[in-house]
């Protein structure tokens, strides 16, 4: 039985289809995250399975339980939201004891969880400040710790670092990664960010417009995106994607003299005169150090030291591609120099569908 | 640009709206005080130095201290139901349903007739003869036969605290149902999420955001209901048997018709002095309450 499961959801505003049927099963402790572009619908879905907004049809269970209808209080959920939520006038003590203060929970039963919870997210000592007397960190500290102190069937996390700074975010990103792992909870995790998605997702579903655009493991959507919008998507900077077509069994680059050998996975997905799309990560681009099959002569037209890479772009004919190279490497604007891949590294789409070929 | 100089232009920048305060009320509010220390008449000479005799007869006088009781009884009474009323119906105007924006703008209606207006058409609803009240309480077996509410003493003082409120509701509805849309989203849906009822969500979370606002409406329409005048002198002139006569009504009386002018000066300050510790007393609550919302 699936700790959550999401079933064929639908969710009309007006003649708008918001979600366009969503499914998705997740076993207990499973991190999910619904990563996407603003208007994709993952705020929806998560305010679904909450019950704060009500879906068009489908349904969603928790441990095997309908919960459409039922009241959010009732639905065995705790939920972080991006703006903290956490209640002005009261204490933080309070503030993380409200769910179970609302729930009728003894006094001294409450504030040994709270205690708990406080412990786990290391935030004691503000136990009797009030909201406004607390960072941004801290905050989000509270609103976790008032989630965690319910122990719910399935936590949900609506952008929950969207409004902190860098230096925070990647702290909280790793608190939430090293209390994921602690506790095994379930978690509906929401994001645009795609590192916060690879980061701390067990699996990852790419929405757009309304509807799954892959649903895997953060390595399965790196590596092999099962479309050219979640190829763009993932990754920073993103998949270079060079326009090309088969001539003669063999990978021309558009608008270019570069001709480089189909990869035999692709054979039979690929048929002679076809155009498609060529990916291939910036990072798993290198300068050659001699030709090979594989090369992609390029000229370097700008060069940016980001710290712990160079950040390359090269023209190639008259398309475009990133590089992420070692901060040490030798190139310059203007220079002609030859990239290389690893071939395992080459993604094919059809252009027409958006979608990847098939391998063998 | 120095701070010196910057003090001299805020100075020099707000000199005329000083010098025309000064002349309309400055000058009035010491002539005022000045004739409170008189026994001049309303009209003849300027009449002759008394101390402080205008006070001490008018705080020990029976009138004065019934004519208060009246006042606080009125101001207490219509601004508590103000504002249980105006925030029931902030909240049900912030749901969202069909005809919102008509009954929004239809509850403003009593608060922008003015007080004249309001006063002769609650005297058209309680008049003991051809009254809608009387009708109504008739047709529903309340009440056996036609009353004069307006007229008798046991009725008199609450017929004017409801047609008070029924004018004055909206202002207190209008401020809080802008402080609502101030609370924000997550927040309720939080509360929804941690099980808080209707009232426990009211309490926790709508009540933080709406105390500020509702603080300065209290403050405003306490002070108002505390100098009330219009609306009884249009509908009761303080009577019957003096039961609906508040301290503004009395200042008039006093001075206008006893046309005791230096007694009338001595109660009009007396007023003003309550309501100015009234008023300090609500700025320090206001202060102290958008201290512990920030």
């Amino acid at each position: 039985m699936s700790a959550l499961e999401i079933r064929n959801i639908r969710k009309n505003y007006g003649s708008v289809e918001t979600l366009k049927g969503i499914d998705i099963a997740l076993q207990s402790g499973e991190f999910l995250v619904l990563l996407g572009s603003s208007g994709c619908g993952k705020s929806t879905l998560l305010n679904i399975i909450a019950g704060l907004a009500e879906a068009t049809s489908g349904d969603v269970l928790i441990g095997g339980r309908s919960i459409l209808g039922v009241h959010p209080k009732n639905r065995d959920i705790a939920m972080v939201f991006q703006s903290y939520a956490l209640y002005p006038n009261l204490t933080v003590r309070r503030n993380i004891g409200f769910g179970l203060e609302m729930r009728g929970v003894a006094a001294d039963e409450r504030e040994k969880a709270v205690a708990e919870a406080a412990r786990l997210l290391q935030i004691e000592a503000l136990l009797d400040r009030k909201p406004s007397q607390l960072s941004g960190g801290q905050r989000q500290r509270v609103a976790i710790g008032r989630a965690l102190v319910r122990k719910p069937q399935v936590f949900l996390f609506d952008e929950p670092l969207s409004n902190l700074d860098a230096k925070l975010r990647l702290e909280m990103r790793t608190e939430l990664k090293r209390l994921h792992q602690m506790l095994q909870t379930t978690v509906v995790y929401v994001t645009h960010d795609q590192i916060e998605a690879m980061t701390l997702a067990t699996r990852i579903a790419v929405m757009r417009d309304g509807r799954i655009e892959q649903l895997g493991t953060p390595e399965e959507i790196y590596n092999e995106p099962a479309t050219l919008y979640v190829a763009g998507f993932v990754g920073a900077p993103s998949m270079n994607m060079l326009q090309a077509s088969i001539t003669g069994g063999k990978l021309a680059i558009a608008e270019s003299d570069v001709r480089i050998p189909l990869p035999a996975r692709y054979a039979n997905a690929a048929r002679e005169g076809a155009r498609l799309v060529v990916g291939i990560r910036p990072e798993a681009l290198r300068v050659a150090t001699a030709p090979t099959d594989l090369s992609l002569p390029v000229e370097i037209e700008v060069v940016e030291l980001t710290g712990p890479e160079l950040v390359t772009t090269a023209r190639i004919g008259a398309q475009r591609l990133t590089a992420c190279l070692p901060p040490r490497s030798q190139v310059a604007k203007g220079e002609k120099r030859s990239l290389t891949f690893d071939e395992t590294a080459l993604r094919l789409f059809d252009p027409s569908t958006g979608k990847a070929l098939p391998t063998v | 640009m120095s701070s010196t100089w910057m003090t001299t232009r805020a100075w020099l920048l707000m000199l005329p709206l000083l010098v025309v305060m000064v002349a309309v009320i400055g000058w009035p509010l010491v002539d005022t005080v000045n004739l409170s220390f008189t026994d001049a008449k309303l009209v003849g000479t300027g009449g002759n130095y008394v101390g402080f005799d205008n006070y001490t007869n008018m705080l020990s006088s029976s009138n004065f201290s019934r004519t208060l009781v009246t006042t606080t009884l009125f101001a207490v009474i219509s601004v508590a139901a103000e504002m249980v009323i105006g925030v029931l119906a902030a909240l049900l105007l912030n749901q969202q349903f069909h005809g919102r924006a008509v009954l929004r703008a239809l509850m403003i209606l009593p608060w922008a007739l003015p007080t004249v207006v309001n006063a002769t058409l609650w005297r058209l609803i309680y008049n003991p003869e051809y009254g809608a009240l009387n009708a109504a309480l008739t047709q529903l077996n309340l009440i056996d036969a036609y009353r004069s509410w307006l007229g008798e003493p046991g009725t008199a003082l609450a017929a004017l605290i409801v047609a008070d409120c029924w004018k004055n509701f909206p202002l207190v509805a209008l401020i809080a149902l802008a402080a609502l849309q101030a609370v924000p989203r997550d927040i309720t849906a939080a509360s929804l999420v941690d099980g808080a009822g209707p009232f426990n969500r009211f309490r926790f979370v709508i009540l933080p955001y709406l105390a500020g606002p509702l603080m300065v409406a209290l403050v405003l329409r306490t002070i108002e209901a505390f100098k009330v005048f219009d609306i009884i002198w249009v509908m009761t002139r303080g009577g019957p048997a003096n039961s609906t006569r508040t301290l503004s009504i009395l200042v008039y009386q006093e001075a206008f018709s006893f046309q005791r002018a230096g007694s009338g000066a001595s109660l009009a300050l007396i007023v003003t002095l309550l309501v100015t510790v009234l008023a300090v007393a609500y700025a320090a609550l206001v202060r102290k309450t958008a201290g512990s919302a920030a």
